[in-house]
């Protein structure tokens, strides 16, 4: 297991409520470490990269098509 | 306002794909991405302000001169019609300014993410810009770009042009007077739909083309029909000629012509060159930001995506063999959905329908004849003449064809062509028909409305087993 830190753009978050549910969604997505910021539009989180590829962080369902949320990997350390 | 110098997407253009991308960019993330949007000249970029909408109003304004003048039923009187082409520009010139302002100055109010930037951008490195206007420089960094930059109007190498003077689509909708006499050089769509409109508005119009065909690339037979047609009007057409030299003399433009037969003179009050476009890509410095391209335009994937992978182009300035207001707009969407909603989304080529505004008007979608056998696949086509469409008949219009072109094996439809009153308004039933892969029978089983001119697809399906002759109106 490695584990990947993993820096991501995030679109839609107006509230705290959202921020909640990103770090939510995040965890329930298997990442770890998470710290989401409202003022800057960001995300950090660990990942472990045998389970799933840092890249895809942004592909997970709070994410997704019919989310309000959108993510873009910036940064994988 | 102070603008930022670190962006979420940074787009090069601020035309059509520009504005759809940076709208649609938008909706994804909420009005969250900031985003900039570089450019000169008027917003909106070239169809609403010398493309699309003038042509379209010339056509129009034209096409009202045309029927009275040329009635098309017995008892009825023609007139001409005094023309006042200097209102007429002005009113084109008022068309345009509304539409820029409805549909792009007054859209952008609301995106309060979107900063405009005046100047031509060119890259430093992979994530930063340099914006030169008039002198001053300024650098912007972006995580994404998308580059839509447009195309211009190809000016040909012709010993005098420069010195002599020539109108291209970005100028002629200044004018107020219309030339006496004018010669286009090139004949492709944009110079023909010129053509025809300031021919019927009393100019006296000449195309000088090296090939012996107009329209390149459409299906050969319908390209010969437009060019009777359009010949027939009144146009001339002086083809396999090529300009060797322009110069003025006793206040005229003097157009040396070469051909098989010798050199020719040609004496004309104004030249239009319409000799196709290039993309936009000089002087971006591609190189330093690894996207690479040809003479032919910024290479993408089907996903917009340029050779790096954080850079999408989309519209005039993409290798591709369409240029067009929608696909513009759709490709700056598709690149905006795929940046930021995680989509793979593609553009296909084979589905975009696109048309000549000439009258009559010529539409299309998929593949030609010829385009499709070099594909190592077989076709089968018919062509209908526009005369056998009962709505044609009594429209008194029945100068046009329709083409199908469809696989020999599995009988589905993969290209249809139409010469035809109103062709660019119902060329989406071959859209569809292609994209949810209908057969020729398919289209048979559907009744048209009669009559109309679209019942001409129909007719067109039906002799693929029929004899069109032996049937009565409307059958199935
Ligand atoms: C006469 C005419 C009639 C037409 N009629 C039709 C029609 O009826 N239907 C149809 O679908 N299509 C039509 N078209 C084609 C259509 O206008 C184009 O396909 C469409 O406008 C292309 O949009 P675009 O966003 O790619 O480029 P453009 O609209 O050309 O925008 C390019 C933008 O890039 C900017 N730019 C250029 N260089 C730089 C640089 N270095 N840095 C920053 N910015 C830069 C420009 O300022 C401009 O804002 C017509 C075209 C013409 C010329």
């Amino acid at each position: 297991m490695v584990s990947k830190k993993v820096t991501m753009r995030v679109f839609g978050m107006t509230c705290d409520d959202c921020v909640r549910t990103v770090s939510d969604g995040l965890k329930d997505g298997g990442a770890t470490e998470i710290f989401v910021s409202l003022k800057d539009g960001t995300a950090s989180a660990v990942v472990d990269d045998s389970r799933m590829k840092p890249e895809d962080l942004s592909k997970i369902p709070v994410f997704g098509e019919k989310s309000h949320y959108k993510a873009q990997v910036r940064k994988v350390e | 306002m102070i603008l930022k110098s670190e962006y979420d997407l940074v787009i090069l253009g601020r035309g059509a794909a520009a504005f759809s991308a940076a709208i649609k960019a938008s909706e994804i993330t909420a009005g969250q991405a900031s985003i900039a949007m570089i450019g000169f000249g008027p917003l909106g970029g070239t169809c609403v302000n010398v493309g699309c909408v003038p042509s379209k109003y010339l056509i129009e304004a034209a096409k009202v001169v045309h029927n009275q003048s040329h009635p098309r039923y017995p008892g009825i009187d023609s007139i001409k019609p005094a023309i006042n082409s200097g209102k007429i520009m002005g009113s084109l010139r008022d068309a345009v300014k509304e539409e820029r302002v409805n549909k792009y100055e007054n859209v952008l109010k609301s995106y309060g993410n979107i900063d405009i930037y005046e100047g031509r951008a060119r890259f430093l490195d992979k994530s930063t810009v340099i914006v030169d206007n008039n002198g001053d420089s300024e650098k912007l960094n972006g995580y994404n770009f998308i580059i839509a930059t447009g195309s211009s109007t190809k000016i040909p190498h012709i010993e005098g042009l420069e010195d002599t003077g020539y109108l291209t689509s970005n100028t002629v909708w200044d004018l107020n007077n219309l030339p006496g006499k004018l010669a286009i050089l090139g004949g492709g769509f944009i110079g023909l739909e010129i053509g025809q409109s300031l021919e019927r508005l009393g100019t006296e119009v000449t195309v000088i083309k090296e090939h012996d065909t107009v329209a390149p690339g459409i299906e050969e037979e319908i390209g010969a029909k437009l060019m009777e047609i359009l010949k027939s009007e009144g146009m001339e057409f002086r083809t396999g000629k090529k300009v060797m030299r322009v110069f003025s003399r006793n206040g005229k433009k003097i157009i040396e012509t070469q051909s098989r037969r010798g050199k020719e003179e040609m004496e004309v009050d104004e030249i239009l060159v319409s000799s196709g476009r290039i993309p936009n890509v000089a002087g971006l410095d591609l190189e330093k930001a690894g996207v690479e391209y040809s003479s032919k335009g910024i290479f993408t994937d089907e996903t917009m995506k340029t050779t790096n992978p954080l850079i999408y182009a989309a519209g005039d300035v993409v290798d591709q063999r369409y240029k067009l207001e929608t696909l513009a707009a759709g490709e700056g969407s598709i690149a905006a959905s795929n940046i930021y909603a995680g989509t793979e989304k593609k553009v296909n080529l084979q589905l975009v329908p696109w048309a000549v505004f000439t009258e009559p008007q010529f539409a299309s979608v998929g593949y030609t004849e010829s385009g499709y056998n070099q594909t190592g696949r077989k076709s089968i086509t018919r062509t209908v003449p526009l005369d056998l469409v009962p709505k044609a008949r009594i429209l008194r219009e029945e100068h046009g064809i329709f083409k199908m072109v469809v696989d020999s094996e599995t009988e589905k439809i993969v290209g249809i062509h139409v010469l035809s009153p109103n062709a660019a308004e119902f060329i989406i039933e071959g859209v569809y028909a292609i994209r949810y892969g209908l057969t020729f029978r398919d289209l048979i089983e559907n009744s048209h409305i009669f009559p109309t001119v679209a019942e001409g697809i129909k007719l067109t399906a039906q002799s693929f087993t029929r004899d069109l002759s032996r049937m009565s109106c409307c059958m199935e």
